[in-house]
Parts: structure tokens; C-alpha cells; sequence
């Protein structure tokens, strides 16, 4: 896949997230996604961590769901390059 | 008179505003012209193959709702088709009541009662078709839509709601059920207001079930015919505003009605089947009349809960015979589960809108006309006792005075629900 991390996340936010109006290329790398910005919640959270595990193969635990990993695309994006 | 202390008396209860989403479309305007042109939303549908199913047919809400409404809300694409019958239902009740919403806490304390039978069951189904089949497409996020609970929860959320919140599931007298309940709390001062209601959409469980125990009928509902079939599924919601009808004169607003009394009993007699002798309704007939402080004799119609199956409408006939003696052969009857099928949980709540309706009209509304489409099973209609056909109206019926009309819940495990509601002609609180 010659695709590269970010822009896989943001695909996949969009794509499992269902979020209407939106395309991956309109999340900026640092824009924060919960709360403000793109304005997920704790179900987007859960639903993103299956999408995540499925698509890089990794296992994300309960404590890694924390704020700072799940902050931006930006953070996701080196959270799964250190585990991959 | 039978109950002259109840607090019926203290405080009348009106209703303020009424929603609904229908085979008809999103919102009271086409579920009224839809029931006035007395055309049934029974048809092919689309929500899920019935090719492997008994029967074909179903009233589904088809249509897109309107844009801007709910679909505005960032969790509109979570909520399952039940939360969002529901949701839309409130917010046209509430508007229409001329309430604003979201309400600001605690002023007016503000409750909501609501009935469902399977919440959102179909998007559990689609989440374990795809879980079984594909894994990697089943949605975590649509098994958070599953509870029973959510359409009043969602309505709660969404509203601002922070009084009691709660949901009734007590298969088709869920509404009903959910709209005594919010009756109560008003009269006895828990809440300023009370959206009381119901949601139910079509899924595979209800349409599978129904169909083996040959509770659906191949063609469209008619109930109470000599030719009588039934049931049909439908799906929607409704929801009513209620609140102390001092309260409504005093911000100046319109009442559409009054909701006079609530009473429910059961059968205690079988899983599916109701009493055939049909006291246990009768029962609820006469509490909805005692609590409301009437007599039989000032009711005028009666919105049958008129499923159309054998079993039913032969039980429900021979309770309003016990209720209203010879009398019921000359009350008229709104069958509105001919023409939006039948909702499960949320039908005792369209069918008090459309009671509200045909008070707030001086209409009541027909029940479509024309033959049967598929014949009766052998043996089956001889069965059956005659009911008298002058009961169902094939065209509008004018009826400006009357005064107040009885609405019938008759459900699966056998609870009966039964409301009182009486026209509001202006008259002081």
C-alpha cells in the first residue's frame, strides 16, 4: 500500500466514522479530533480503534486510549508507525 | 360519575402539540391527508428482503426526512431509523406545542414517556449479518443504537431533557402504556411538560415472528370486515405534548384536546392470545372511563386497536360490547392500522395523534374500501362472529360535536392499554 499513514487514517475516519460531508483531504494533520475540530466522542473512539486494528494489524489496550495518542491525525499517525 | 376526587379533577391535562412519522411521510400534515384520503401505506417495501419471509408487504417510512431538521444533530448517522422516527416526532410536537427547545434546565421541568418494542433491532440485525458474513464491515458503533431505550433517550438528549426519562416495552401497548404513565406525572405535578410517545421500525425479528405465528395476513390490513385480514407492519413514531391545560391557556397557547384518563389491565390468559372473552379490555375500557370521570355513553368514537387478525378483533368486538352494550353497534370506529399498518410499541401513540386529530378536525377518518385481495383462509371466515359493517367508515365521517373518544392497546402477553381523549371546544380550565 503505497498510501501513507495519515492519509490512511483520515480515510478511515470518514469511512467508518460515516461522517456526512466530509472528505479525508479536509482533516488537517493537526486539528484535533475530539471535542473540537472534527468533534468525536467516546463511540467514535471505540468504533476508530476496531477500523485502526483491522487496517495496520496492531492491538491498541485500554491505557493507549488515551488523549494525546488519539489527539490528531497527527499523533495516531505516530502511534501506529511505532508499532508497524 | 364515578370519580369525582380523582386528581382527574384537579388538574386537566392537554395536549399541547402533537409529531409523527409515518408510512405517510415525515410529520403530522401527511399522515393526516394520508388517513383522510383513507388510502392505505401498506405496500412492497424496502428495509430489508422479504423473500424469505411468509409476506410481502409493509407501510415503511421510505421517504428521506427533511433536511435541516434532525439531520442537522453530528449524531444523526449513529441513530438508529427508530431513534429517528422519534426524534423528528418531538421536535414537531414541541414546536408545535410553541415550546422552545433544547430547553433550558430545569425550567419547566420537563420528563419524557416513551414506548418501544425493538428500539433498534434492525441495526443489530444488519451489525450480526455483517459480523457473521464480514467482519471487518460490522459497525461497533450500531450495536450503541440497539437499546430499547434509545428513541426516548435520543429525544432526551437531543431536547434537553432533564426530568424522569423512561421507557415503557410492553410489546403493543407500549405507547399507551408510555402516554398513562406521562399522564400521571403531569397531573400530579412531577413535570411542567411531557413528551409521551412512541418509536418502532420495521426489522427481521417482529416481521419473522408475526408471520409464524400467522399474526400477518398476505394482503393489507382490514380489520373489523366480515372479510377481515390483518395484521400489516408499519413503523414511525409519534409523540404528544402534554401539560396542566391552566398552563397551556395561561402562555396563550391553542390545546389540540384533552387527555382524560388512562387505564390498562391484563388478560393474564395466554403468550399471544388475547382473552377471547374480552373482559380483560373491557377492564381497561372502564378504568380509562372512570379515571376521565365519563360515562360510556359521552364517548363517541373509538379508535379500535383493530388489528385485523381473527383472534383480535373477535376479542376486541366482544369488549366493546361489554363497555358500551348496544350501543357499540352504532359507534364508529377509526381503524388506523388499515392504513399505516401496525407499529408495534409505537402504535397506541400514532393512534392517539390520530384521535387528536379527528377531534381536533370534527373528522373521523375512513378505513380503505374495495375488495380483499387475497381470499380468506378455508374454514376461516365462517369462524368468524359477524361484526356489524356499519362500524367501519369508507369515507370521512363529519362529526364536529363530538365530544370524546376512547383509543384501545391490546398487546401480545395480554396488556391492554385505554385512553380518554376528550375534544377541547374553549371552554375555561
Amino acid at each position: 500500500m503505497s498510501e501513507v499513514v495519515p492519509n490512511r487514517i483520515k480515510r478511515l475516519i470518514v469511512e467508518s466514522l460515516h461522517l456526512e460531508g466530509i472528505r479525508p483531504e479536509m482533516i488537517e494533520d493537526e486539528a484535533p479530533l475530539f471535542g473540537e475540530g472534527l468533534g468525536l466522542d467516546s463511540v467514535d473512539a471505540l468504533e476508530l480503534v476496531v477500523a485502526l486494528e483491522k487496517e495496520f494489524g496492531i492491538k491498541i489496550k485500554s491505557q493507549e486510549l488515551g488523549r494525546e495518542v488519539f489527539s490528531s491525525v497527527s499523533s495516531l499517525s505516530q502511534f501506529i508507525e511505532g508499532r508497524t | 360519575m364515578t370519580n369525582e376526587t380523582a386528581a382527574g379533577r384537579a388538574c386537566r391535562v392537554a395536549v399541547s402539540g402533537v409529531g409523527a412519522v409515518s408510512g405517510f411521510g415525515w410529520g403530522v400534515v401527511p399522515l393526516w391527508e394520508g388517513l383522510r384520503a383513507g388510502r392505505s401505506a401498506i405496500r412492497p417495501f424496502q428495509r430489508f428482503d422479504s423473500a424469505l419471509h411468509r409476506t410481502h408487504l409493509a407501510a415503511e417510512v421510505a421517504a428521506e426526512p427533511p433536511a435541516g431538521l434532525a439531520r442537522a444533530c453530528r449524531e444523526w448517522r449513529r441513530l438508529s431509523q427508530a431513534d429517528r422516527f422519534a426524534l423528528c416526532a418531538a421536535l414537531e410536537a414541541v414546536a408545535g406545542a410553541g415550546l422552545a427547545a433544547p430547553f433550558a434546565d430545569a425550567d419547566p421541568t420537563v420528563g419524557v414517556w416513551f414506548g418501544s418494542s425493538t428500539g433498534g433491532m434492525f441495526e443489530s440485525e444488519e451489525f450480526f449479518r455483517a459480523f457473521v458474513t464480514d467482519r471487518r464491515r460490522a459497525r461497533v458503533g450500531a450495536l450503541a443504537a440497539q437499546q430499547v431505550n434509545g428513541p426516548g433517550d435520543a429525544i432526551a438528549r437531543h431536547l434537553g431533557v432533564t426530568g424522569p426519562v423512561a421507557t415503557v416495552s410492553s410489546a403493543c401497548a407500549s405507547g399507551a402504556l408510555a402516554l398513562g404513565a406521562a399522564l400521571a406525572a403531569v397531573r400530579s405535578g412531577e413535570v411542567d411538560v411531557a413528551l409521551a410517545g412512541g418509536a418502532d421500525s420495521l426489522c427481521q425479528l417482529t416481521y419473522a415472528g408475526f408471520n409464524a405465528l400467522r399474526s400477518v395476513d398476505e394482503g393489507a390490513c382490514r380489520p373489523f370486515r366480515a372479510d377481515r385480514a390483518g395484521m400489516s407492519f408499519g413503523e414511525g413514531a409519534a409523540v404528544l405534548v402534554l401539560e396542566p391545560l391552566a398552563r397551556v391557556l395561561a402562555r396563550g397557547a391553542e390545546p389540540l384536546a384533552v387527555l382524560a384518563g388512562a387505564g390498562a389491565s391484563c388478560d393474564a390468559h395466554h403468550m399471544t392470545a388475547p382473552d377471547p372473552s374480552g373482559s380483560g379490555a373491557a377492564a381497561a375500557v372502564a378504568a380509562a372511563l372512570c379515571d376521565a370521570g365519563l360515562p360510556p355513553s359521552a364517548i363517541d368514537f373509538v379508535n379500535a386497536h383493530g388489528t385485523g387478525t381473527p383472534l383480535n378483533d373477535t376479542a376486541e368486538w366482544a369488549a366493546l360490547q361489554q363497555v358500551f352494550g348496544e350501543r357499540a353497534e352504532r359507534l364508529p370506529l377509526t381503524l388506523t392500522k388499515a392504513l399505516v399498518g401496525h407499529l408495534l410499541g409505537s402504535a397506541g401513540a400514532i393512534e392517539a395523534v390520530a384521535t387528536v386529530l379527528c377531534l381536533r378536525h370534527g373528522e373521523l377518518h375512513p378505513a380503505p374500501g374495495g375488495a380483499r385481495p387475497v381470499p380468506p383462509a378455508e374454514g376461516e371466515a365462517a369462524e368468524l362472529p359477524p361484526l356489524p359493517a356499519s362500524l367501519v367508515l369508507d369515507r370521512p365521517l363529519p362529526l364536529p360535536a363530538a365530544r370524546a373518544a376512547v383509543s384501545t392497546s391490546l398487546a401480545f402477553g395480554g396488556s391492554n392499554a385505554a385512553l380518554v381523549f376528550a375534544r377541547w371546544a374553549g371552554q375555561a380550565a
